[in-house]
């Protein structure tokens, strides 16, 4: 896919790489609060600390004095770390004023991000959030009066069910995250959260993406994005039904050893196997050993018996030759006229 | 950073088997159907029966090359990925009763490394009932031939499986696997997509002496060998039954409808002489009926990529070289950093003029990275920091010390970033998840 990202994001990216003067990467000693959001896994991870002053008596108005961040990430993951530490030192930033900065002015700080990039600013604005709700910890601040919940990330997220396995995303992170980011549809969420970027079996599975978004908006009266997804559904069933110009009934199981149709007695494919064993085992290895060689027996398939020379014999030039002479001779003599050796 | 057009800096292609650039000799052969030969090849007039011809020359010198086959087994094509889905679809459609009962679903035998024009393909068939066994690879990238042998059933109808792998390079056994398949049962359509492997190894389709001789049909494309972009061919065995896909016109013996890009055409067969034949000076890699690419020119590329590989595992540490152990192509090498995106190393190389690629998902327009690398368990710290060089005839020396003289750099200034890397004592940072 050709890049196409604003020349702000360009050049932070490369000002990042060069740790040129004013970028934000490393770490922060004793750093105040520290968030973390994503996991190499996932293909994207970032870390982020600040530093406050601290104020003597209220920690509400700490000020904000040092970010930093790491970030294992593409091009625009960097950047947007980059533009959230550049977005927190514009101005004097307390914990809590710093938590108004979303991942929205994070892309628009950036110029815009590729709508398939916009989860790499949602990550910045995760992490910040994360830091915030240490720091809050340590400071001994309680979040709730201001619409934060600090155990949240702790309790929601893991006893959410599994919606999105790739990403590793609760129902209720992802319920969330469609709130708070105002997202409409699965092209959406997948461009802010990821969830169902991968496999995407999660897309119309129940309780998946479409079903949370229904949910979610419902009061909306968003029925028309449900009955499309029904539509879509039912098309496909109708295409796989009408289509299915291979496959009749096959419910019964093909027995192997009726296709080739013989008229006389035949061995089972038990009663063959054992018989090739044997053959094998008795005759020939024992002849094969005395140059170094040896064999095995891959696999049996009515009349075709598939083998791999092995020791000195594997890849010997006539190896094959050893097969269908004697292998086969040995076969047919011992077990059925009809048996087939093919070297594997 | 300022992206500057070609004109205004050196360029170092290095993406060779996503395209090759048009050699000189092929853009010539193809101008005279831009002017005065424009023609239709189908018109009764004197004036097109230079173009029909042109097109019926080119189809026997690629037979030739691949081994003197007879040219009515060339089909041309728009690309390799029509020749894909004609050979899938083509073959499905018109072998749906061959080898099964009424009753069963056909089968087919791919692998979970082809290109998406098979496995998509695949995919397809499958909602329209095909049974699909995708064989896995192991972490080199390989078949197990027991599980490829174990695959094959009574209702198997073809096997589709590529020469060598876009991304790793990595050579699959199709001489070996075409004639199991035809020992166990000739009537199994064998498919080979051999887009990044036709001018570089031996594929000779000779129905008597070939190394090819139990494939059926085989795919492959101009742009990867130095011709341009829209032509691609299908070869197809006397005596295989296929359908078209395109229909609607008497070109190509009806195989395949419309009218034919008469520029490509000549143009591939150009390339492929130019590929085929250069080496036959040498004494190794004849060409004609036994096929053999110019193998002093697969030589010169081999020594260029073990150069630029080991001068990067020399200064890199915790790079993987994925395939590595496996037969490859000598043109190919997939790197992964470990502890690092692939697309950070992408933009960093193309500051320095040098275009590859990556199978890390943020450059493949999904989230999710290489499907080949996924197969081979690549570990997923290093899954995403995956890049490809991949070479040509042009390439030089100096082009690959230059790479090898960056590109460390640049894996430098990613991992200092990484929150998974110690920058200090350049190793993972101690409760970074394990390689």
């Amino acid at each position: 896919m050709v890049w196409k990202y604003s020349d702000k994001t360009q050049k932070l990216f490369m000002d990042a790489v060069q740790g040129k003067e004013g970028t934000h990467l490393g770490e922060i000693k004793d750093a105040d609060g520290i968030g973390e959001h994503g996991s190499i896994a996932c293909g994207d991870a970032m870390r982020f600390a600040f530093k406050v002053r601290r104020h003597e008596t209220d920690p509400l108005q700490d000020i904000i004095i040092e970010v930093k961040y790491l970030t294992f990430g593409c091009t625009s993951a960097i950047a947007s770390s980059e533009a959230l530490c550049a977005l927190i030192e514009q101005k004097e930033h307390t914990p809590l004023t710093a938590l108004k900065i979303s991942n929205k002015d994070i892309a628009d700080y950036l110029d815009g991000l590729p709508d398939q990039k916009l989860h790499c600013s949602v990550m910045g604005a995760e992490a910040l959030e994360a830091a915030v709700i240490d720091w809050a910890k340590k400071r001994g601040v309680d979040l709730r009066p201001y619409g934060i919940n600090i155990d949240r990330q702790n309790l929601d997220e893991d006893h959410g069910k599994l919606v999105c396995q790739c990403f590793s995303l609760t129902d209720t992170y992802i319920r969330r995250k469609i709130k708070e980011l105002n997202l409409h549809s699965i092209a959406d969420i997948t461009n802010a959260i990821k969830a169902g970027g991968a496999c995407g079996s999660c897309h119309h599975s129940q309780g998946g993406l479409q079903d949370l978004l229904d949910e979610v908006w419902k009061d909306n009266n968003n029925t028309s994005n449900n009955s499309n997804s029904n539509n879509t559904q039912t098309k496909d069933k109708n295409m796989s039904s009408s289509s299915n110009e291979f496959s009749n009934d096959n419910n019964q199981v093909q027995d192997q050893t009726k296709v080739e149709g013989e008229n006389k007695p035949k061995l089972s494919p038990y009663q063959m196997g054992k018989k090739v064993e044997e053959v094998v085992n008795q005759k020939i290895r024992p002849a094969l050993a005395r140059d170094g060689g040896d064999m095995e027996v891959v696999d049996i398939k009515d009349n075709i018996v598939y083998c791999r020379l092995k020791g000195a014999c594997r890849g010997c030039m006539g190896a094959t030759m050893t097969l269908k002479m004697m292998v086969e001779r040995l076969l047919k003599e011992d077990v059925d006229e009809n048996i087939k050796v093919v070297s594997v | 950073m300022n992206i500057k057009t070609e004109n205004e800096r050196k360029i170092i292609y290095v993406d060779n088997n996503a395209t090759t650039s048009v050699a000189p000799e092929v853009f010539e052969a193809m101008v005279p159907f831009f002017k005065s030969e424009y023609f239709n090849p189908s018109s009764v007039y004197n004036e097109a029966l230079f173009a029909h011809n042109s097109v019926e020359k080119s189809r026997e010198k690629i037979a030739h090359l691949l081994g003197d086959v007879d040219p009515s087994e060339i089909t041309f094509t728009s690309c390799a990925t029509e020749s894909n889905n004609m050979a899938i679809f083509g073959a499905i459609r018109a072998n749906s009763n061959v080898n099964r009962s009424q009753s069963s679903q056909p089968h087919i035998i791919t692998t979970a490394v082809e290109h998406p024009a098979v496995i998509q393909v695949c995919r397809e068939a499958e909602r329209y009932g095909a049974k699909v066994t995708f064989l896995s690879v192991n972490k080199n990238g390989e078949l197990d031939i027991t599980e490829f042998v174990r695959a094959l059933n009574v209702d198997t109808l073809m096997v589709s499986i590529m020469h060598a792998n876009n991304e790793t390079g990595v050579i699959f056994p199709i001489e070996e696997l075409s004639r199991i398949t035809k020992e166990t049962n000739p009537n199994i359509i064998f498919h080979t997509d051999a887009t990044q492997t036709v001018g570089k190894l031996k594929i000779d389709l000779n129905s008597r002496s070939g190394n090819f001789r139990y494939v059926d049909l085989l795919s492959f494309s101009g742009h990867k060998l130095h011709a341009p972009k829209g032509v691609g061919s299908l070869f197809i065995r006397k005596g295989t039954a296929i359908r078209p896909i395109l229909i609607g016109g008497h070109q190509e013996r009806g195989k395949r409808a419309g009218t034919e890009n008469v520029a490509g055409i000549v143009a591939l067969a150009k390339a492929m002489e130019l590929s085929l034949e250069s080496g036959s000076e040498n004494g190794s890699g004849s060409a004609g009926a036994s096929g053999g690419p110019a193998y002093k020119e697969l030589l010169y590329l081999k020594n260029l990529r073990d150069t630029l590989e080991s001068s990067i595992i020399s200064k890199v540490p915790f790079l993987e070289v994925n395939g590595a152990k496996a037969k490859r192509l000598p043109n190919t090498t997939n790197l992964s950093c470990h502890y690092i995106e692939g697309e950070g190393i992408l933009y960093q190389l193309n500051s320095y003029g040098i275009c590859a690629s990556s199978g890390s998902a943020c450059t493949s327009g999904s989230l999710d990275p290489s499907h080949v690398l996924k197969a081979m368990k690549i570990p997923f710290t290093a899954v995403h920091g995956s890049i490809r060089f991949s070479l040509s005839r042009y390439n030089t020396m100096e082009e690959i010390n230059y790479i090898s003289k960056v590109f460390p750099e640049i894996v430098r200034n990613l991992r200092r970033l990484s929150p998974y890397w110690n920058q200090e004592k350049d190793c993972p940072r101690e409760g970074a998840p394990a390689v």
